[in-house]
């Protein structure tokens, strides 16, 4: 723990957003509920409960566990709607209904989807989930194979499937949709396989697919239209297609694979967009838009409203797939209805999200690859050192790693009550050697190799808060591993997160004292949440299961045999010792 | 967002080059090979397979590479980048998301017969069928390559 905020500085804080929130983040039908995955439109992942406090938390115990057979990485988090739990498992996707008004939670039903197992292959970085969302007595996600599905929320009946991604392309879904009004927001990965990536908007009643942006190509694809679309830093039409040489937009990547929030107010969907293929960058020169960037469209016809890239070329897999936080801050004296995310670049960025202006970009980690964020051009000052291609050979040492200062698989938590965001960071460097490659449909489409090493740090992660209206660090609780679930704020005052190496933890929001720690039996990926139960105690969930793109640290290897590691997990080879897989949800009560 | 080490340097050029290179050539002659029979030195498990009644069905006639054939593991090394496998199977076919070809365990056999199939059909977990971008002779090269690929002393108990 480091750079400890000042008692009295954490006081004008908690004044100042307290009296700064608006509603709509806390907007959620009940807050005993978890209704959609990052608890509200915000993408705040904060909790109203409060009876879990930094006095009573140390009461914490299990009342629950449920194994669900499968191995994958158990990223995402359950939903808890009218005193149902729902669960999703990573591949094959079956979706849970547990009943908590009964004693052991009884199984109220099971839906099992039929997926291709192809997508197992073809999936990215292991067969994960990010969780379902419930709207209108329906409970909605995808599965890995490209398709969407509508459950009843009390039947467990399907009422609709649609295939909205292609397999045979490269085209998987893991992401978890959001729903908005009447549309179902969804879209694919395949960053790793040259497709040519887009969101849809699917009716919620039908399935229909109502409409299809793309993240890149051609202003009719992208639904970027004059008079609606305006950048705030990059003028002119056509910008995802002329960002690109010759046709090469049509194979580069732009999935998206995070999650996704929404400004009723403004009407206004937020998503990130991941990394350009190839990893070669070489064989796109130009920015590439808009891949490693924040676009914003409107729900009901998917027209492109404003767009900012990150990571303009970006030459290191610095996905933007990670959440936008939507909250009002107040930023050098004046209120801003801003959006702050945590990009794996290293930097964090508070923007106006009216606009798409960055206000303020910060490191919250080690980061050599570009010295600061240019705020009157919105781009990064680069390291040409760093800089990666083909004819460039093997880069060493370039911080973050194309893992991510922070990885978005890992959202972020907001809480009103300290106005500081709560992330899982790694401190890792990456050695980065591009090589020229060829698209074939159904194949990689990458061309790299990227071992990791840590950072300067010893420690590889840490969970840290941050004060997005300064860009500084509150506090840090070093972890040995890279830090990968998901964060949890609560009234109570009470944070949680979990580790690689099999622990769920509780900490003091604003200090970072730990103040309460479980061993969960495999390593944590996965999103806490907290929700009201029947009785009207609260209580807190989390998935164990290690995986993700630690699938290759997870896997069978023996803790003592280097040859069983291999690079790039080789970094660490001890995690061995402390998890193995297997998925288990755990509810946890005072 | 994936960590997919690769070693291999060979470049689309090299990719072009074999694939002309194929186009001219004539069959290999084929040998006679049993599968699970051959390759009996290689250290794996998995690889058997357990015979009804304790007989082995009538022996399988597949075309087959010279095994210790250094060109053709060449060859086969430049196309298991140019075909992008290692873009799954890790540079040096030590595993990512697809299995490692270097663990010694098969998941659909170790034989030649067995991996060719693999390559050339595909395989259901996501592994694409190649048969029809590649001629035989171009499987085998790639079968010549995986199989020239160093085999563990201790054979991890399960495949990842």
């Amino acid at each position: 723990m480091s750079l400890r905020r000042s008692a009295s500085a954490v006081a004008c804080i908690v004044a100042a957003s307290l009296a700064a929130t608006r509603g709509f983040a806390q907007s959620a039908p009940a807050d005993g509920d978890w209704t959609m995955p990052s608890k509200d439109f915000a993408a705040t992942r904060f909790s109203g409960l409060a009876q879990i406090t930094p006095a009573t938390v140390k009461s914490l115990h299990p009342v629950w566990t449920f194994s669900t057979g499968t191995l994958g990485g158990h990223e995402g988090q359950p939903l808890v709607v009218n005193n149902t739990m729902y669960v999703v498992t990573p591949y094959p996707n079956v979706l849970y209904a547990f009943d908590l008004t009964k004693e052991g939670y009884p199984l109220k039903w099971k839906y099992r989807p039929n997926v291709d197992q192809n997508s197992i292959g073809i999936a990215c970085c292991d067969v994960v989930n990010r969780g379902a969302v419930y709207a209108q007595g329906k409970i909605v996600y995808n599965l890995l194979d490209g398709h969407t599905v509508a459950i009843d929320a009390a039947t467990g009946k399907e009422l609709w499937m649609t295939k909205i991604a292609d397999l045979a392309q490269g085209e998987t879904t893991p992401m978890a949709p959001l729903i908005v009004k009447n549309i179902v927001l969804v879209g694919a990965s395949g960053g790793e396989f040259g497709i040519l990536g887009w969101v849809k908007g699917l009716d919620l009643a039908t399935g229909r697919i109502v409409w299809t942006a793309t993240n890149i190509g051609p202003d009719s694809l992208v639904l970027a239209k004059a008079g609606t679309f305006k950048a705030f830093y990059d003028k002119g039409a056509q910008l995802g297609q002329s960002t690109w040489p010759a046709d090469t937009w049509k194979h580069g990547g732009a999935p998206v694979w995070g999650w996704m929030s929404y400004d009723p107010e403004l009407d206004l969907v937020y998503y990130g967009v991941g990394n350009p293929g190839p990893y070669n960058a070489e064989q796109r020169l130009g920015d590439n838009k808009w891949t490693a960037s924040v676009l914003a469209r409107h729900p009901e016809d998917g027209a492109l409203v404003w767009a900012y890239q990150f990571t303009p070329h970006d030459s290191w897999d610095f996905d933007a797939a990670a959440e936008m936080i939507l909250v009002d801050l107040k930023i050098g004296g004046r209120m801003r209805k801003a959006l702050v995310h945590f990009d794996k670049n290293g930097f964090e960025y508070t923007m106006d999200r009216t606009t798409g202006e960055v206000l303020l970009a910060e490191p919250y980690v080690h980061v050599n690859w570009a010295t600061k964020v240019d705020l009157t051009t919105g781009r990064p000052v680069l390291n040409d050192a760093k800089g990666t291609g083909a004819t460039k050979g093997n880069v060493k040492d370039i911080c973050p790693t194309l893992e991510g200062g922070k990885s978005p698989a890992s959202p972020v938590a907001y809480s009103p009550r300290t106005g500081l965001f709560y992330a899982s960071t790694n401190s890792m460097c990456m050695d980065y050697e591009a090589v020229q490659t060829a698209y074939l449909k159904g194949t990689p489409f990458m061309g790299i190799n990227s071992p990791y090493h840590a950072g300067s740090d010893p420690n590889m992660g840490a969970f840290i808060a941050w004060d997005a209206t300064t860009g500084k660090r509150a506090w840090a609780i070093k972890e040995p591993f890279p830090v990968w679930s998901g964060s949890l704020a609560t009234k109570g005052n009470v944070v949680f997160y979990g580790t690689l190496d099999g622990w769920f933890k509780a900490a003091d929001a604003t200090n970072g004292a730990v103040l309460w720690k479980f061993k969960v039996g495999s390593g944590v990926v996965g999103d806490p949440i907290t929700f009201k139960g029947a009785d009207g105690k609260q209580y807190v969930a989390i998935y164990a299961g290690i995986g993700g793109d630690w699938l290759l640290l997870s896997g069978d290897y023996k803790s003592d045999d280097p040859a069983d590691v291999r690079d790039p997990a080789d970094f660490a080879r001890d995690l061995a010792r402390h998890t193995s897989q297997g998925g288990i949800v755990w509810i946890f009560a005072l | 967002m994936r960590q997919s080490p690769l070693h291999s340097r060979a470049a689309l050029a090299l990719l072009v080059l074999a694939f002309t290179a194929c186009r001219k050539e004539t069959a290999i002659p084929a040998t006679a090979t049993t599968a699970g029979a051959e390759n009996a030195l290689v250290i794996s498990r998995h690889e058997g397979r357990i015979f009804a009644s304790g007989i082995a069905p009538p022996a399988e006639r597949v075309s087959n590479s010279p095994a210790n054939d250094a060109k053709a593991a060449d060859a086969g090394a430049a196309l298991f980048t140019g075909m992008n496998c290692d873009g799954c199977h890790g540079g040096g076919a030590v595993g990512a998301v697809g299995p490692s070809l270097t663990d010694g365990r098969w998941r659909y056999g170790g034989a030649d017969a067995d991996i060719y199939r693999s390559i050339a059909e595909g395989r259901p977990k996501g592994m694409p069928a190649f048969g029809g971008v590649l001629q035989p002779a171009m499987v085998w090269r790639l079968v010549a390559y995986i199989k020239s690929l160093p085999q563990p002393k201790d054979v991890p108990t399960e495949s990842w």
